[in-house]
């Protein structure tokens, strides 16, 4: 096992993994930029190093800097986290030359479902359901056209290399399609590096449900079941559950069987997950292969009680899987929501800023992954991800009410973000019913004002304040006076007056 | 002891006085008996009628933020905004014609030039913060007087970006 590793990450995810090499007993090297050196995962690791200005291109996505410091530091592995490196191709490639272990898929293999254009391709040849799409990357404007023309709008344009939503786009009609490729373009561009972009059919009231698999590096392959992640603003997951309320045990055996395939084809080893889209027909269609831990990974750690960093980590090291997939069970219902700073009255722009307080959710069943502490300030040059509120229960209708319950009980002081947002989402009568469909946040949300605020709170919040205000000003006014007092020059100047002569 | 607090901008005048057994409650209308207690710097918790309120609460600058029972509000002294308050009524007819930046980012491209006719929603200029793009959009039907960016610009909150004029 390893001695060290390197976390080429920041935020609520590096901070989760440094908790699982603790618990595996590897210790543990933090990177950060100029804008991070405050940040909780920097003071939770056992090391830190400075790896550039705040600008992540400059910090995070340096790739020479990053395995710099990981010689130096002589970390014998390193975990890209999700975001930043994490589907690198060409870093996990260098880590591989450079005798580091990059904890995640080998560079082949992750440069193939990198590349969703090639792995289509590889899929569409074993078999797997794919959506009706183009089958090359296309240069001209006028391909784009015929394509979408041959594939009947609505049509998606997707990122190449993308990933989270950044350059996706839906065209309804062909005028829009020229101005709509050109933003995705840049979107891509600026997330990925890379603008190429590609069309596919637009699958009306889809469902997004994916598979969690792992494979060794001697061939094992097991999947860890479903997460339903319908719940998207911007196509940006934001909420997320297993099991999934569409799928029959029958329809989940065989799309997990499905999953497995996509790994072994792809020649994939250590944690991945397959995403399908499930139309209301029930028909799934493979999308593509998230190659990283995923955002929403501990919805599937509370519902089978495996535990994917863990495995990550013994799988790197080149270790076995220690169990196969007929010991794998869903136990209960996990739901987990995103905690972003960003202003839901004010089209979810992200805001940075200071988090004045905080006081996190705690109870039976409550998990809470976060990157902040009472006092930390949030940068604006990075993902608006503060934490993940995660809630396990026996059955879905009490994990609802327990993630509205502690949602109520989350309190964050000082910024904006969507736990309003979110509680009213779970609360929604077609969410308690399992109707998601990716469409939900847009057909039930659009024109979302919260909640009106109770008399009586108000009430209580004057009382606290004119409380405080009583308590806390008087005091010091009265310790500032004696202060003043004492110290006065004027009251040994004796008559001495300004200016006076 | 009177206080005035503003709260979405509206103002609350209330009394609270400190006796012997603990405090006393006015709005104007009734009169309460409450019991407070400081727990922690940021938790206070307040009893009326038998009822228990856990409030949290932080103080930033003039703004006070209090949470309670999944409920927040930001209250603030009507002296401390009274001069801001002011200031944005002057301002605001010139703010409508000024397009500035929501928040910091960098300018992708601006869509419009100068004296060029803008509709009411048409995009302006595109800036990315956070790897999003954001669209900024006219807020009325004019024309442009000036730009003052240009693409791959980094811009702070509230640097103004373009200012709009109103037909003649």
């Amino acid at each position: 096992m390893f001695k060290k590793i390197l976390i080429a990450n920041r935020g609520e995810i590096t901070v989760r993994i440094i908790k699982a090499c603790q618990e595996m007993g590897i210790s543990t090297a933090a990177v950060y930029s100029e804008a991070d050196r405050n940040s909780l995962h920097v003071q939770m690791a056992d090391e830190a190093v400075c790896i550039g200005p705040a600008p992540a291109i400059e910090s995070y996505l340096n790739q020479e800097r990053v395995i710099q410091v990981a010689h130096q530091m002589k970390a014998e592995a390193i975990h890209p986290g999700y975001g930043f490196l994490a589907e690198n191709a060409d870093f996990a490639r260098k880590c591989e030359q450079e005798n580091i272990i990059f904890i995640g898929p080998n560079s082949k293999a992750l440069r193939l479902v990198g590349d969703k254009i090639r792995s289509r391709q590889t899929m569409e040849k074993a078999g797997i359901p794919i959506i009706p799409g183009m089958k090359s990357l296309p240069s001209a404007i006028s391909e784009f056209k015929r394509a979408a023309q041959r594939i009947g709008y609505p049509v998606m344009i997707k990122a190449s290399a993308g990933g989270g939503g950044k350059g996706m786009r839906i065209v309804y009609e062909e005028k829009e399609l020229k101005s709509s490729l050109e933003a995705g373009m840049r979107e891509a561009k600026s997330a990925f590096g890379d603008e190429s972009v590609y069309l596919e059919k637009y699958i009306e009231e889809p469902r997004h449900v994916e598979f969690q698999a792992l494979a060794d590096n001697h061939g094992n392959v097991v999947h860890l079941f479903e997460r339903e992640c319908s719940i998207q603003r911007r196509h940006q997951k934001i909420v997320e559950e297993t099991p999934s309320p569409a799928l029959t045990p029958a329809l989940r055996a065989k799309m997990g069987e499905t999953a497995k395939k996509v790994i072994e084809v792809s020649g994939y080893n250590n944690a991945g997950t397959v995403e399908f889209l499930l139309d209301k027909n029930k028909n799934f269609y493979f999308l593509e292969v998230n190659a990283r831990l995923q955002v929403e990974h501990p919805v599937t750690e509370l519902t089978t009680g495996v535990d994917l960093v863990h495995q990550q980590v013994s799988i790197a090291a080149g270790e076995n899987l220690s169990f196969s997939q007929d010991v794998l069970r869903q136990k209960g219902h996990s739901i987990e929501c995103r905690i972003y700073a960003e202003d839901p009255f004010n089209n979810f722009l992200p805001c940075s800023g200071k988090v004045l307080f905080l006081k996190e959710p705690a109870g039976p069943g409550v998990r809470h992954d976060s990157g902040i502490y009472s006092g930390c300030e949030v940068p604006i040059y990075y993902d608006p991800i503060l934490a993940k509120l995660i809630v396990w229960a026996e059955n879905r209708k009490l994990a609802c009410q327990r993630m509205i319950n502690a949602l109520n009980d989350y309190v964050i002081l000082g910024m904006k973000t969507t736990i309003d947002f979110l509680q009213d989402v779970i609360r929604h009568p077609q969410f308690k019913a399992g109707k998601t469909t990716t469409g939900f946040i847009t057909r039930y949300f659009d024109k979302w004002e919260g909640k009106k605020k109770s008399e009586k709170n108000l009430e209580i919040a004057l009382i606290a304040s004119a409380f405080e205000s009583l308590s806390g000003h008087l005091p010091r006014k009265k310790g500032k006076a004696l202060l003043e007092e004492m110290f006065s020059p004027w009251k040994s100047l004796g008559k001495w007056r300004i200016g006076g002569k | 002891m009177d206080f005035e607090f503003l709260i979405d901008g509206k103002l609350y005048k209330i009394s609270l006085e400190k006796k012997e057994t603990g405090f006393v409650f006015s709005d104007g209308k009734k009169i309460q008996e409450v019991n407070i207690h400081s727990i922690s710097p940021h938790v206070i918790s307040v009893l009326i009628e038998g009822r228990s309120y856990r409030v949290f609460w932080a103080q930033d600058k003039e703004k006070r933020y209090l949470s309670l029972k999944g409920e927040e509000f930001i209250v603030q002294e009507p002296e401390a905004t009274q001069e801001a308050i002011e200031r944005r009524e002057e301002k605001s007819r010139e703010d409508e014609l000024m397009v500035r930046a929501p928040m910091p980012g960098k300018v992708i491209k601006v869509n419009v030039s100068e004296n060029e006719e803008v509709r009411k929603n048409q995009t302006l200029a595109i800036v990315e913060a956070m790897k999003m793009e954001n669209e900024i959009k006219s807020t009325i039907e004019g024309y442009v007087k000036k730009i003052f960016i240009s693409p791959g610009e980094l811009v702070d909150s509230e640097k103004p970006l373009l200012e709009l004029g109103l037909k003649e």
